[in-house]
């Protein structure tokens, strides 16, 4: 693994703590994670249900705070933002793309695409057209008075890409994108977003699809709340732990894909696993499942 | 930001359109109770003021009953609301009368008296005029001019002829200016002599629809009804203006000394009218705005229920906005305007109906209900206050919403 360049990271976590719940009711989310992410990094964060990757792209993401350590986002330390600066800090610089229901169904798509302008109080006809081109850009130039219901799933997050990019924000965030898409839909996704980043932006997409690792130049992998390995891989790659997931348990269905990565979590070395309790243990059987599945 | 608002709530409304009614249904009750209520004094005032104007203020009204108070100086200390409605007959008599027309300073005294009998022409009956028996002095003193023909004169005080109003022309007689024709009063046949011009409203306070009376001859009706005519209603024009307050009391003690010391019989000066009407609309009013009153208040409570309801149907949408940048501000905005037209626009079919009730009764009554712009004005703001008061809670409620907790709810 490379030395990573001195630069000024564009997002740095240090030491980033999450609890959830009171008493003994406790859930650690995430445990003392430190990160740091440069412009223009397509990272993509790995891991199976319950690992934090979430948590940590909410936490990123100014959606939530966390319990313990420090998060600066392009050198300001986020602690000391009040409620309607970290709003605005949404606004304009972090863009959102969920992995369902993100558009409001009672909005076209125009205007679903012109909603985080309406926020910043740009005049209505200048949020239209802005939200136009954008739309333009994804493909969708015709779908303009759609609404939300008309369209297909992919088309659903080619909007949602474009309104996450139509405040020009710095940073993507991408939380299972292509989750509820096929095979096709989630290609035509990715190079959109393949495309943001040359354009200099900085990608954090979550997945459980080792495949899409191919578009990112970097890879995190999560357990448990920890951040347990961080490799840099060339774009259009897969890299080698992500491949050894696929080769473990060649991929078909979503559970597929959690249970290539789980084992995979718990192939690896540096992390004492099996002491810490699982938080969902009734995964451990479906993944035996379908790997009987697979050898049969 | 706030067209978009408006634009957004008036979409809402749109996609849950039966809801929103029955939501809007208790402000909507409760403006057109306020407003109909409003409109109605505001049209009686208007009437009487009318009244004042066309009668001048120096005019004395005798009526019978006890409806006012008066303090030594002659004051209006007290309106007896229930005595004080309607054209009623009862204490006044021909002695009255006589009494009146003595009266030092009474130029004119003209009476006002209800004759009973049936009204028929060519043999069939009509029940729906006001038959009046008035002296020849009416109207000079309502100043009003006739549309055909002439009033009958003092020559023709005891002759058996008639003038009658425009609506009871056409409805009696099927023409405009029936001159000549023949109308049957009590048996007895009466000659027309002449048609008022239309009346824009009644000329006398609480009096008949005019456009609708047949007007006989004071003496004309004591003799067809063998002197049982109910005398209900004497005006007193004073020889010199200002002297009527002199008259009145004047007046008051005579008819004290000639109905045996008893106070069943009222005097009063023509501006008194619109404090005695005015009085005793404001008690109605006041009854039938606190029903309004209340009816709003429920309106304002199915708002808040509704608005609390839809906070928590929308809670992913108020995930994603506050995701894409809103502030809790622009949350707490978004849904007290919501809130606000759901309210305004409750009170604007409230007002449509209201001048629809207002028309009806124009054609089914006799009252004149008028809706000023600034009672329209007024129930707007009312109507945009319920939903900004009663939005608010809802409001809040959707403005602290966890970003993280909105966004995972399904």
């Amino acid at each position: 693994m490379k030395a990573t360049p001195k630069r000024q990271p564009v997002i740095a976590l240090k030491d980033v703590s999450k609890l959830y719940g009171f008493g003994h009711a406790t859930t650690l989310a995430l445990d003392e994670v430190s990160l740091e992410i440069d412009q223009g990094e397509f990272i993509a964060v790995m891991g199976p249900s319950g690992s934090g990757k979430s948590t940590l792209m909410n936490i990123i993401g100014l959606l939530d705070r966390p319990t313990n350590g420090s998060y600066s986002l392009g050198n300001r330390a986020v602690a000391r933002l009040r409620p309607n600066q970290r709003a605005k800090a949404r606004r304009d610089r972090i863009g959102f793309i969920f992995q369902s229901f993100s558009l409001l169904p009672r909005l076209n798509v125009l205007e679903n695409v012109a909603l985080p302008l309406l926020y910043k109080g740009v005049p209505l006809t200048r949020r239209l057209k802005r939200a136009g081109v954008l739309l333009e850009q994804v493909g969708l130039g015709d779908r303009e008075y759609f609404m939300p219901r008309q369209l297909s799933g992919g088309q659903i997050q080619r909007v949602a890409i474009a309104r996450a990019l139509i405040n020009d924000p710095s940073i993507i965030i991408a939380d299972e994108p292509t989750g509820n898409l096929d095979s096709s839909n989630s290609r035509v996704v990715m190079e959109l977003l393949s495309e943001v980043h040359k354009s200099g932006n900085t990608i954090l997409l979550v997945t459980h699809n080792p495949e899409l690792t191919r578009y990112a130049n970097r890879v995190v992998y999560m357990h448990d709340g920890s951040i347990v390995h961080d490799e840099r891989t060339p774009i259009g790659e897969v890299p080698r732990l992500a491949r050894r997931a696929m080769a473990l348990f060649p991929r078909k269905t979503e559970e597929d894909d959690l249970a290539g990565v789980s084992a995979l979590m718990r192939t690896i070395p540096d992390k004492p696993i099996g002491l810490k309790k699982r938080r969902k243990p009734k995964r451990r059987p479906k993944a035996k499942k379908s790997k009987d599945r697979s050898k049969s | 930001m706030f067209g978009g608002n408006v634009k957004m709530a008036l979409a809402a409304l749109r996609t849950s359109k039966g809801r929103s009614l029955l939501t809007m249904f208790g402000v909507i009750i409760g403006i057109v109770s306020v407003v109909t209520t409003v409109s109605l004094g505001e049209g009686i005032k208007q009437q009487v003021v009318g009244q004042i104007n066309r009668l001048g203020s120096d005019l004395i009204t005798v009526r019978s009953g006890h409806i006012v108070t008066r303090d030594k100086k002659g004051n209006i200390t007290k309106v007896n609301a229930t005595t004080g409605l309607g054209f009623n007959s009862g204490s006044l008599s021909q002695a009255d009368l006589k009494v009146i027309q003595s009266t030092p300073g009474a130029q004119k005294a003209v009476p006002i008296a209800l004759v009973n009998g049936s009204l028929k022409v060519n043999g069939t009956e009509y029940t729906n005029n006001t038959i009046i028996g008035i002296s020849q002095d009416l109207p000079d003193i309502i100043k009003q001019k006739l549309a055909y023909g002439t009033f009958f004169t003092s020559d023709e005080a005891r002759q058996q002829v008639a003038v009658i109003g425009q609506d009871a022309a056409i409805e009696l007689f099927q023409e405009l200016a029936p001159i000549g024709m023949t109308l049957s009063i009590r048996g007895q046949d009466f000659v027309v002599r002449g048609v008022l011009d239309r009346f824009a409203a009644p000329p006398l306070p609480l009096g008949p629809n005019f456009n609708d009376v047949v007007i006989i001859p004071y003496q004309t009706a004591q003799a067809v009804t063998n002197a049982n005519t109910q005398l209900v209603q004497v005006l007193v024009l004073p020889s010199k203006p200002n002297t009527a307050s002199a008259i009145i009391t004047e007046l008051n003690s005579r008819l004290y000394s000639a109905h045996g010391q008893q106070n069943d019989f009222t005097v009063l000066r023509q501006d008194e009218n619109l404090s005695v009407t005015g009085d005793i609309l404001n008690l109605f009013t006041a009854f039938v705005a606190g029903i309004g009153a209340i009816s709003l208040l429920v309106g304002g409570i199915g708002i808040v229920n509704i608005m609390l309801v839809a906070v928590t149907e929308r809670t992913r949408e108020i995930g994603i906005r506050k995701a894409v940048g809103a502030t809790n501000r622009q949350i707490l905005g978004q849904f007290l305007i919501e809130a606000s037209v759901l309210s305004l626009v409750g009170g604007i079919i409230g007002i449509v109906i209201s001048f629809i009730m207002a028309a009806m009764i124009r054609l089914f009554t006799n009252m004149q209900p008028v809706i000023t712009w600034q009672i329209v004005l007024i129930a707007s703001g009312v109507a945009l206050s319920i939903g900004i008061i009663f939005g608010i809670t809802p409001a809040i409620k959707a403005a602290r919403k966890d970003p993280i907790d909105a966004l995972r709810y399904e």
